[in-house]
């Protein structure tokens, strides 16, 4: 069987490329990087590919808010093919900023099949100022996401300065009845946060860390699965270590993060 | 036709900014304000159409869930407005995104004419401020006269329509650019030229230059271009080349040194060759991981078998200054160029800072430009955004409050790269221009950016006038044009890279050049950013962003159209020859035509008296005091110190785990709030190897002894690198110094000869220490003049001189991040160690300062015995049988092993009868002595026959034990409890106590 491919974005202001090529390779999948501009010059082609990452970073230096301008460029120049990509059946995640850019193109959350529509928004920090610190996530195991299927409760860090997820009480609403949440700012046992500081850590209404769209593959999150790929990024690893010598465990080297990759590869296997 | 775009958040939200605006008008002038909205401003000075521009304004600027906007106002109902936007010419990036991004929306390129500005208009509601109270927020707070203009208005006379009306900062410079020759026919009347353009000639120099334009060979020569007198363009090209800054004149000095007690002399020739080059030679002769040092912009060391890193260190004192979030901005976007200019470039893999200010609540009579508390969160937030937007992650850094630094603050910036060792063949650390290969200069483009008092001298000052000398950063231009150079670079296209910071193209080129023998540069291809610059200008400005390479005729194709691809500006502006010369055209005729050999003429050295007070004969005595009773306010006293409280409010706003390779982070612990002795990285996320990167700064030491300043400050750094896991035998240092002027003035510096005693004497334990600990410099920088003169109560002014510093950037290699050791102790019954000896040296320390001394016995390092001790302790850590370890630093035992409590969130026992020590000392001595060469560790019981046979024969104690309680306890000297206390209280006063 042939590899699965995944394609993560470079360029403008992206930057969390390397991190994010390297767990889609821990996880099964064949990963290259390519520079917006060849795919929009067709070096590259999407349709070559069943996984296409935006990840984290600063397109466009986040000038005139956070993902707006990368958007629009996917939008005018790789549309057609973008939404060819999707309709395949094929599956596009957005982390941080690529989740920014990916609610500013109106892919997620995708009411409306095949429309580009923004619901939602990704705007500033409640707390006023850029972030980087640990989280507790609940997964909603009735979601149809596929990166986070079969997980309960996640680690992983958030790193920006936009990151409230804000939609109108409707929106919401839709949101949580089609279990198009994925992911919830909670507390260590897996309690959602109920919207305290630092627990959801930029205000996000309803602790909305991630969200899907109704098919479950088009996927966007603030946290950073890829910067849980090994069990020495968590930041308690060397107190669990001390505790699991003496008990005479062995922890995995492999990081939480690699799972959710490995869940999207699998989906193709 | 210009046109005015206001948007805002839609009403019903929240607004962050506003809230923390209000939130710093009370915390910097204790004035209420309710709620204040901010309203972005996008000034459009283009030719779109009606329909254009309201399509723009809807579907780019305007996000329809959130925000609401309209080109008139949306600003009412407000006590005041303070509009804030740029002056013409600063760098405005979000002014030139919008741009690109309408050029990318209508699909059509934008006239050259065609302009953007973004500004800010801040609305504020439910306050009873008055007029001069709104003027103090928009100049105190909101705005910074050197970069930005601002506007007040009132509810009155607010028109509902069009607000506050248009203001475009374009830059025009009526000003045809030319270049003249000019007269100096004695040294009289250059010395009044240097004076009067502001080249700052050393006077030593001038008979130097003069000779050498004077020269019949070279006036022959010189007469073949064209050219007789010197022209202004290489006279600034040769101040820009015997600055301080670039040539390191006083580091390269004579130095006349004398101790006064003992009346020894010794004449030190240059303390850069005995201090700095010679002992890190000499340790680079057994140490084949030391790569490339002591002539790039930065140093390289082996990382593994495949990889080199990259390290240097810089500082950005005197903008940081004038413009605290610009400065600091600039200062680590540039040293990321040095790393990314450094061998054939090398990719970012972390950034540092170290910030010393004066006091944050400084209420005194003297009135530096910017206060100390706005200075402070204007440098931080430049780093913040400087690093988080380059995607490179800050990963360590220090604060240090000390009143001397009013005058002028430090803003330390170091970052690290990391690069394959080869690239086809050939070895990337290498690098030469070769004749014929074309100059390109890729990035930004070319304004009135940083030179030197152009704005004061030779400008009348108007609302058009560019605010060149102070710049900000653009992380986003800089970041593609990393992403660009690495590629290039992997695909064999770049023959020689280098960064254009201080002194710009000429020093860029000006040095590259020498490699291959000269240049020729046609000025007049240099981009600019705005007409009128004149030649000189162009030649010397130091706008940011900006590198130059060196590329093959037949590679340049490849070059360019990489450089299209990931839309990058570069442009050949002239090709190295090996004529010998440094030749400049501009519009075809010759403005400079210098011998790249004047370069290296016998310039005179400089020359330094330094006098070296003892501290005895300075009168500096130990205070007399006898021991405290209540130790339980006194710990609680220090941990709300400035320069020991939690500093988690900075670096929690720094990404520091981009890249994903974070094994140890800055914040280590149970809540992950307690600072970490040192990081550890894995830059190739494939390999388990690490590099340990820590910092130490200590300038309080000074006022006793720089020697020992410099000493325990290295010691320092080493000690955090052992505490998490890093190889003693491959640890490289960067020095960075910060000094007062050392140049003897009777009346302009009457202290100048201890000064420069005290510089001889930090450059002498940089030296000894290095050698010692075998660490080879692999980089380091000096900046010199950190004197401020601040006006006082009367109209006097003050001249206050920083205290002098260096800084340390220690880096590290951890074999397998997998045995790396964090410093919180982890389980209730473990046994806890106190490594190293305790002595009487309180001197400039943390305690003594708190009661208001200084004292005399500043702690002093010796080498020899600690090294035993520190590779005993690798060996233990190797092996994994420590639990937690941590170097004891400023604050002592006392702090430090209250940080180990509350990094575990447990309690620990501490019999103070037990901790190994030098003399008699008492409780205090031993809880609050600096002493260097000491850790805390703690070990699991069943570990404890492994770690003392390990330790055998080496000072070591066993001296109390975790505890399940969460209390911090003390035994004294009779063996009664003279501390107790919840660990949960001591958190709270250092998380959030107040003096």
């Amino acid at each position: 069987m042939s590899p699965v491919r995944a394609l993560v974005l470079t360029g403008f202001g992206l930057n969390c490329d390397l991190e994010t090529a390297y767990v889609l390779e821990a996880a099964g999948a064949r990963v290259e990087r390519v520079h917006l501009n060849r795919l929009v010059a067709g070096e590259k082609r999407l349709g070559d590919f069943q996984i296409f990452v935006v990840g984290g970073g600063f397109s466009w230096g986040d000038d005139h808010g956070a993902g707006v301008i990368m958007a629009m460029r996917l939008k005018h120049r790789l549309s057609d093919e973008l939404m060819d990509f999707i309709g395949k059946g094929n599956v596009v995640i957005g982390i941080c900023n690529g989740f920014q850019v990916l609610v500013n193109l109106g892919i997620l959350p995708g009411f409306q099949d095949a429309q580009l529509s923004r619901e939602v928004a990704l705007i500033h920090n409640d707390c006023g100022t850029f972030r980087d610190q640990w989280v507790h996530l609940q997964v909603n195991r009735d979601s149809p996401c596929i990166l986070t299927r079969n997980l309960d409760l996640l680690e992983l860090p958030v790193r920006h300065g936009e990151g409230k997820f804000y939609a109108e009480p409707d929106v919401i609403q839709r949101l949580i009845d089609a279990n198009q949440v994925i992911l919830r700012y909670a507390s260590a046992d897996g309690q959602p946060a109920g919207g305290l500081f630092p627990l959801n850590p930029n205000g996000s209404v309803h602790d909305i860390a991630g969200i899907c769209d109704p098919t479950g593959k088009i996927i966007g999150l603030m946290p950073h699965p890829e910067a849980f790929n090994h069990w020495t990024n968590h930041p308690d690893w060397t107190w669990k270590r001390e505790r699991s010598r003496r008990e005479g465990r062995a922890i995995p080297e492999e990081g939480q993060g690699i799972r959710l990759f490995r869940n999207v590869v699998e989906h193709f296997a | 036709m210009a046109v005015r775009m206001e948007i805002a958040l839609k009403e019903h939200l929240h607004d962050p900014e506003g809230m923390s605006l209000c939130a710093r008008i009370r915390d910097y002038f204790g004035w209420e304000v309710e709620t204040a909205r901010v309203i972005h401003v996008l000034t459009l000075d283009t030719s779109l159409t009606q329909d254009e521009l309201e399509s723009v304004r809807q579907e780019i600027f305007t996000n329809p869930v959130t925000q609401e906007s309209c080109f008139g106002t949306l600003a009412r109902d407000f006590d005041w407005a303070v509009w804030v936007g740029f002056r013409p010419g600063v760098r405005d990036t979000a002014g030139s995104v919008a741009m690109e991004a309408i050029a990318e929306y209508l699909r059509k390129p934008m006239g050259t004419d065609e302009v953007a500005y973004t500004s800010k208009l801040f609305l504020l509601q439910g306050t009873f401020l008055e007029r001069w109270q709104v003027e103090t927020i928009a100049r105190e707070l909101l705005a910074n006269d050197i970069i930005q203009q601002w506007r007040i208005h009132g509810p009155s006379g607010w028109k509902a329509k069009d607000g506050m009306g248009i203001v475009l900062p374009k830059v025009i410079l009526s000003h045809e650019p030319s270049f003249s020759e000019i007269p100096i026919p004695t040294d009289a009347s250059l010395a009044e030229l240097s004076r009067e353009r502001n080249l700052a000639l050393n006077p030593q120099d001038i008979p130097v230059i003069r000779d050498y334009f004077l020269r019949e060979e070279v006036l022959e020569q010189r007469r073949r271009v064209g050219l007789s007198l010197p022209t202004d363009v290489e006279l600034e090209a040769i101040s820009q080349a015997r600055s301080d800054h670039c040539n390191h004149n006083t580091f390269r000095g004579r130095f006349r040194y004398l101790e006064v007690e003992t009346g020894r002399m010794e004449v030190v020739e240059s303390l850069f060759k005995t201090c700095i080059e010679a002992p890190t030679l000499e340790i680079q002769k057994n140490r084949d991981w030391v790569v490339s040092v002591l002539w790039d912009n930065a140093g390289v060391a082996r990382f593994d078998e495949n990889s080199n890193y990259s390290i240097t260190g810089e500082t950005h004192n005197s903008p940081s200054n004038m413009e605290a979030y610009g400065g600091a901005l600039t200062g680590i976007v540039g040293i990321y160029r040095d790393i990314m200019g450094t061998g054939k470039g090398a990719r970012l893999i972390a950034g540092l800072y170290g910030y010393c200010v004066g006091p944050r609540d400084y209420s005194g009579s003297l009135r530096p430009h910017l206060h100390p508390r706005r200075l402070l969160d204007g440098v931080v937030e430049g780093v913040r955004d400087g690093g988080n937007k380059h995607g490179v992650p800050t990963l360590f850094g220090n604060l240090v409050h000390h009143p001397s630094f009013l005058g002028k603050c430090l803003v330390f910036v170091a970052a690290l790269g990391i690069m394959p060792r080869e690239i086809g063949g050939e070895k990337t650390h290498e690098k030469s221009p070769r004749p014929g290969d074309r100059i390109v200069m890729c990035g930004g483009r070319v304004g009135k950016d940083g030179i030197h008092g152009v704005t004061a001298s030779s400008e009348i000052y108007t609302e058009h006038t560019p605010a060149g000398h102070v710049q900000i950063g653009d992380p986003y231009t800089q970041k593609k044009m990393h992403d660009f150079l690495l590629e290039a670079r992997d695909e064999g296209l770049i023959s020689f890279i280098t960064d254009n910071g201080g002194g710009g193209l000429s020093s860029s080129i000006g040095e590259s050049a020498r490699f291959s023998g000269g240049a020729l540069v046609e000025l007049d291809k240099v981009p600019l950013k705005y007409e009128g610059l004149d030649v000189w200008e162009i030649w010397v400005s130091e706008s940011q962003e900006r590198m130059t390479v060196a590329v093959s005729p037949e590679k340049l194709e490849r070059f360019m159209a990489l450089s299209r691809l990931h839309e990058v500006e570069s442009t050949v502006v002239g090709h190295y020859t090996d004529s010998g010369k440094l030749h400049l055209t501009y519009g075809g005729k010759t403005c400079a035509y210098l011998d790249l050999s004047f370069f290296a003429e016998d310039f005179p050295q400089w020359e330094f008296d330094a006098r070296w007070l003892s501290p005895r004969l300075r009168g500096l005595t130990e205070p007399v005091l006898t021991e405290p009773k209540d130790y339980g306010a006194l710990l609680h006293a220090l941990l709300v110190r400035p320069n020991i409280c939690s500093r988690e409010w900075i670096h929690r706003q720094y990404d520091h785990e981009v890249q994903g390779g974070s094994a140890v982070k800055s914040f280590v612990g149970r809540d992950r709030d307690v600072p970490s002795d040192a990081v550890v990285v894995r830059p190739d996320l494939r390999s388990r190897r690490g590099l340990a990167i820590a910092q130490a700064v200590n300038p309080v030491y000074s006022l006793i002894d720089t020697y020992h300043m410099v000493a325990a400050t290295i010691d320092e750094s080493v000690r955090r690198l052992l505490a998490v896991g890093a190889r003693l035998d491959e640890i490289g240092g960067v020095d960075n110094f910060c000094w007062p002027s050392v140049q003897f003035d009777s009346r302009l510096n009457p202290d100048g000869d201890y000064k420069a005693a005290q510089l001889v004497r930090a450059n002498f334990a940089l030296r000894d220490v290095c050698l010692a600990y075998g660490i080879p410099l692999l980089s380091g920088k000096d900046s010199m003049y950190v004197d401020g003169h601040l006006p006082g109560r009367f109209g006097e002014r003050h001249k206050v001189s920083g205290l002098p510093t260096m800084q340390f950037t220690a880096t590290g290699i951890v074999p397998d991040v997998n045995l790396s050791v964090t410093m919180e102790a982890k389980v209730p019954g473990d046994l806890v160690y106190v490594l190293g000896e305790t002595g009487d040296e309180l001197g400039g320390g943390e305690y003594y300062e708190m009661l208001g001394y200084t004292g005399c016995n500043v702690p002093v390092l010796s080498p020899s015995r600690l090294l035993p001790l520190y590779a005993a302790l690798e060996k233990a850590l190797n092996r994994g049988v420590l639990a937690s370890c941590h170097g004891l630093y400023r604050g002592g035992l006392g702090v430090h092993a209250a940080m180990v409590a509350m990094g575990g969130e447990l309690g620990i026992q501490l019999d103070l009868r037990e901790v190994p020590r030098k003399g008699r000392l008492r409780c205090d001595q031993i809880l609050f002595s600096e002493s260097c060469g000491r850790f805390l560790v703690t070990v699991q019981p069943q570990k404890r026959d492994e770690v003392e046979s390990l330790l055998q024969g080496l000072p070591f104690a066993l001296v109390g034990s975790v505890l399940d309680t969460p209390e911090l306890q003390w035994i004294g000297e009779d063996g009664e409890i003279i501390l107790r206390e919840t660990v949960a209280s001591l958190k709270k006063s250092w998380k959030h106590g107040t003096l």
